[in-house]
């Protein structure tokens, strides 16, 4: 099954109500996801623990074997 | 659940190694692309590290890094006993200059990280990261 990009996005916009979510398929193929997540609950935390906000809003996906790999950058809204 | 006794040994080899890379292979042969670029930023930022090849027990090491500190994916880089992260947090760190803070070292004038010279095996394609 292919990933579906908006639903990711939805995912973790809803886990991160706020955030500002691109999900985007960098070759293609649905294997070489990348999450580009702006949030403000990311705030004093350090990045392993906003990747761990982030992957964790996806695990349902990860589990069931959609996505293999999501390359995951995340920032503070400025 | 994981193996205990494979997960206090990892928990002593944490502990004991301030700067500690679990990677698919090894720094000499890096056998993942991912693997292969956080070595080449520990090398640019100069610091001793123990590394662990986990191809060997993968399964049975993703089960103790999941209890240890929630996280399956390999690399992940241990700095001082917490998991700092994987390639695309070391990569990011490093470049913003967090990298050498938490190391303690200085950092480099030129953080472009550096394309072998040479072309070892660590240039074929890198492996899926599950």
């Amino acid at each position: 099954m292919a990933a579906d990009l908006a639903e990711l996005t939805q995912m973790i916009e809803a886990a991160l109500p706020g955030a500002e979510v691109e999900v985007i398929d960098e070759t293609g193929t649905g294997d070489h996801l990348r999450a580009t997540v702006s949030a403000p609950q990311f705030e004093g935390l350090s990045r392993i623990d906003q990747h761990r906000l982030v992957k964790a809003a996806v695990k349902e996906r990860f589990d069931d074997g959609t996505i293999h790999a999501l390359s995951v950058k995340t920032s503070v809204p400025s | 659940m994981a193996d205990p006794e494979l997960k206090s040994k990892i928990e002593e080899l944490i502990a004991a190694n301030p700067v500690l890379l679990f990677m698919k292979g090894t720094p000499d042969m890096p056998r993942c692309g991912f693997s292969m670029r956080v070595v080449q930023v520990l090398d640019r930022v100069d610091v001793d590290y123990g590394a662990i090849d986990v191809l060997p027990a993968l399964q049975p090491l993703r089960e103790v890094t999941a209890e240890i500190s929630d996280w399956q994916t390999f690399p992940q880089l241990y700095v001082y006993g917490e998991l700092l992260g994987g390639c695309d947090i070391i990569e990011e760190m490093f470049e913003s200059g967090e990298l050498a803070e938490a190391l303690g070292v200085e950092q480099p004038a030129d953080t472009k990280v550096k394309v072998a010279e040479t072309a070892p095996p660590a240039q074929s394609p890198p492996l899926q990261i599950e």
